[in-house]
């Protein structure tokens, strides 16, 4: 087991650092310069080739990402030229108020998928089995800034229950819970048809095992073989695409976001993106490839508990 | 009387006896008049009608907070402001020296009055006395001066100096062109030794990245910034929100409403209205056409509008091909129906372009005929310039707000009626800003925003070696008729140059305009004092709130 977590850390240490160099070269790449962008389309050539120079841009970019990665190491994640202080005090912030959203919106996602996915399983091709599976598809095929327009049009401008904005503002007399609906609302709309169509191939899977049927013809009830021989069996292929869902709702949601002008992490990074705030995207680069790997290797860790022909090596 | 007005300025008698003949409008007469140092109540006086004012009558202050969706940027410099929604937050904490209304006329602010010299080259600016900055201290010239010192200083990179370039500054822009060209008369006067005479310098000083910081901040703005405004910053965060207090001890009429904030909602246009619908804001810093349809539907909110010259302008750089002849650059004109173009890019709201870039918001405006389309004129110069059958070429435009790259893509379909094969590359908007007066865009499609008076913008855009010449057009003749043009007071005379400089801009200029913008928001009819400002300049210490 430990040969198994130290060969993941080592992976997961060796990701973080070719993804980071890589950013810092895209970025060099990318057209423009941070000092104009900085001192605004109005500042004078000099003023933008003193400022780079202050800042230090004119130096190598294996210079600069040596420099970068050893205050990296020393816990310092740089200072944000978009936000004018520590990305430590920008970064925790906007990823606390995305896991916020993550947290509701998995809470929700896990028991729906399980639910649905099971009861369209359990009986494949039948009436329930098409309606959710066809729901499914038709809420995860929609894109979030689609659905979430059609959710305010709704909510919103028709029947006035939600906040259309999710700024976290109390201003307007709209409690912080309910501006969180309809992001949440959003993401689980967009997630949970995937994970459904996962959990039901697998219910289906396992209800053409052997074990299924001599469970039914020893004259167990369908619910006895669904919830005693079934369903766990069932939970082991999806549960680590459940685990891989906290990417996507952590790091991946941008749009939803920048629909609901929702200050979480997501937005952090579109708007690091345009403004060329290197310091802000390298270091959510680096919280988004920690958590995706991090997820990654609990979901194999996990799948080998509950899978015990799987073993650690 | 004629003697008391000579007194203020000489061209003052001979404006009213215009005034008296009808040689020029009322607005006009206010305008120049107060330019040129007359107050505000004597010239409303002069010219019969009501004084407007800049100050909404007085109402009960109220603990109400309002609510405005803007973004929220970078706010630490407001000398380098490249936006007009960050001065809207500074505004509110910092004033101006002056203040151009909604129907352009200018008042003095922290000054209290001006004098102009008869050649239009010396300005006297009394500043108005007892002002206090937030920390107690008087306004005084020093710090005005300081201000006015540093707009002029090309390290900190202002674009008020684009403005003031031609007539304080040397020829290369680099410092002042005297010593005491900014002088101090006494800690209340300070005096203006122009260089060239120059009729815009108050409408100038409200330019808006000009506005009046405590030198003692070294240029830096931030919460708790010491100001002589109405209000205090007390909370800010980019791309969040900023949150303003009424400040007590200010030396104006005290704001009716309490806090203000603005809320970043973003850029999405949906995301306004839905806010606006829900009243989580209670306006909008500027509507969008995306937005218009929504926002008429809404009962709870008024639609301000108003006429600008606030447009965008197609322009050719002429040291590319095939730009660098005139005659292409008047078929690209002659291409455009620019009714259509209003029609199509703005929802009608506003007027067909005119490609002089003197627009009929502005005094001077001088009707030289309408440039209509014309495609066969426009084959035959391309023809004659050895472009038959035409050329490929690649125009450079932001993506955002939506109208910008609709009217270019409607604008493209019209040069394809003569031939000229256009590939549109729209950039995000920090990525235009990169090259929009580089020579690595040709070919582009910039905004310019209103300005209150024609030779301001053709000052700004087509003189010379100004920074803001995103087209590098460098013309003897038009400078020299610009020169002049903004040494003359008197309207109809200024007019008779106007004709030839937009005769210049149509036969040989760099630019197409499509359009002349209406400028529009939306607010909650809860909301008094608004009036939409044709810059988009809000004044929160003049609003005040009814609560339902």
């Amino acid at each position: 087991m430990t040969a198994f977590f130290a060969k993941r850390a080592g992976y997961l240490l060796l990701t973080m650092v070719v993804v980071s160099f890589a950013i810092f070269t895209i970025m060099e790449f990318t057209p423009g310069q941070v000092a104009r962008k900085v001192l605004g389309p109005f500042a004078t050539q000099l003023q933008v080739d003193m400022l780079t120079e202050e800042m230090g841009l004119n130096r190598p970019v294996v210079v600069r990402y040596l420099e970068w990665a050893g205050n990296v190491l020393q816990g310092d994640l740089g200072r944000s030229t978009l936000y004018k202080q520590p990305v430590a005090n920008v970064l925790w912030d906007r990823l606390g108020n995305t896991a916020i959203l993550a947290a509701i919106a998995f809470a929700i996602i896990v028991p729906a998928s399980i639910i649905l996915g099971v009861a369209a399983g359990m009986r494949e091709a039948s009436l329930l089995d098409r309606t959710i599976s066809i729901g499914g598809i038709v809420t995860t095929s929609i894109p979030e800034f689609a659905s979430g327009v059609f959710l305010v049009s709704i909510f919103v401008i028709w029947l006035g229950w939600l906040p259309g904005t999710s700024t976290l503002n109390t201003g307007g007399g709209w409690p912080l819970a309910s501006q969180l609906v309809l992001p949440v609302a959003v993401m689980v709309l967009y997630d949970l048809g995937y994970v459904v169509r996962m959990v039901r191939a697998s219910m289906v899977e396992v209800m053409t095992r052997p074990y299924i049927r001599t469970a039914i013809l020893k004259g167990l009830s369908f619910r006895d073989v669904i919830l005693k021989h079934a369903l766990r069996n069932a939970m082991i292929a999806p549960f680590t695409v459940i685990l891989l869902q906290i990417n996507y709702l952590v790091t991946g949601v941008v749009v939803v976001e920048a629909v609901f002008a929702y200050p979480g992490f997501g937005r952090l990074i579109l708007e690091a993106g345009l403004s060329q705030d290197v310091a802000v995207i390298e270091a959510a680069t680096l919280v988004a490839v920690f958590i995706t790997v991090m997820a990654q290797i609990i979901g194999d860790f996990g799948y080998m508990l509950l899978n015990p022909r799987i073993r650690f090596s | 009387m004629s003697e008391d007005l000579k007194k203020i300025h000489s061209y003052l008698p001979k404006l009213v006896d215009q005034l008296q003949e009808g040689r020029v409008d009322r607005r006009e007469f206010l305008r120049t008049s107060t330019l040129l140092g007359l107050s505000a109540t004597a010239a409303y006086g002069f010219a019969g009608i009501t004084q407007k004012g800049l100050v909404a009558p007085a109402r009960a202050q109220s603990n109400a907070t309002v609510r405005i969706s803007m973004r929220v940027g970078t706010l630490e410099n407001p000398a380098t402001y490249s936006w007009v929604y960050d001065s809207n937050v500074a505004r509110q904490v910092c004033d101006y020296l002056t203040r151009t209304d909604s129907e352009n006329i200018t008042h003095p602010i922290l000054l209290e009055n001006w004098e102009a010299s008869d050649d239009l080259k010396t300005w006297t600016l009394n500043l108005k006395q007892g002002v206090k900055w937030s920390n107690g201290d008087e306004f005084v010239a020093d710090h005005a001066i300081w201000n006015l010192k540093r707009w002029a200083d090309p390290a900190v990179g202002s674009s008020v100096l684009g403005l003031i370039k031609g007539y304080l500054m040397n020829d290369e822009g680099t410092e002042l062109w005297d010593p005491k060209a900014i002088e101090q008369v006494d800690d209340y006067t300070i005096r203006l030794n122009c260089r060239s005479a120059q009729l815009a310098v108050p409408e100038h000083l409200f330019h808006y990245p000009a506005l009046i910081l405590h030198p003692s901040e070294n240029g830096v703005f931030g919460v708790g910034s010491i100001g002589t405004g109405a209000y205090s910053m007390t909370e800010y965060e980019v791309g969040r929100k900023v949150v303003l207090k009424r400040r007590e001890g200010y030396w104006g009429k005290p704001a009716a409403i309490e806090t203000i904030e603005f809320i970043d909602n973003g850029d999405d246009a949906a995301t306004e209205v839905a806010a606006l619908s829900s009243g989580q804001v209670h306006g909008l810093y500027e509507g969008s056409t995306q937005q218009y349809a929504a926002l008429q539907k809404m009962e709870h909110v008024q639609i301000h509008q108003v006429g600008t010259a606030q447009t965008g302008v197609a322009r050719m750089q002429p040291q590319h091909k095939p730009w660098g002849d005139a005659r292409v650059r008047k078929a690209m004109r002659l291409a455009l129906d620019t009714e259509k173009l209003l029609q199509v890019a703005h929802l009608g709201l506003g007027l067909p372009g005119e490609h002089h870039h003197v627009c009929e918001v502005h005094p001077e405006y001088a009707d030289v005929g309408f440039m209509k389309q014309d495609i066969e004129g426009a084959k035959a110069l391309l023809a004659e310039a050895g472009h038959p059958d035409g050329f490929d070429t690649e125009i450079f435009c932001k993506g955002d707000p939506e109208w910008e790259p609709i009217a270019v893509q409607a604008m493209a379909q019209m040069w394809q009626q003569i031939g000229v094969r256009v590939k549109i590359s729209v950039l995000p908007s920090t990525q235009y800003w990169e090259i929009w007066n580089k020579p690595t865009a040709p070919f582009a499609f910039t905004t310019w925003t209103h300005r209150p008076l024609g030779v301001m913008a053709l000052g700004l855009a087509y003189r010379t070696g100004v920074p803001w010449n995103e087209s590098f057009y460098s013309n003897p003749e038009f400078d020299a008729l610009l020169t002049k043009a903004e040494g003359i007071l008197d309207v109809d005379e200024r007019r008779k140059v106007m004709v030839e400089l937009e005769n210049v801009m149509l036969e040989d200029g760099p630019a197409c305009i499509p359009l002349w913008r209406a400028w529009f928001t939306a607010m909650d009819k809860r909301l008094k004092g608004y009036e939409a400002h044709p810059t988009s300049y809000f004044f929160c210490e003049n609003w005040s709130f009814e609560e339902a």
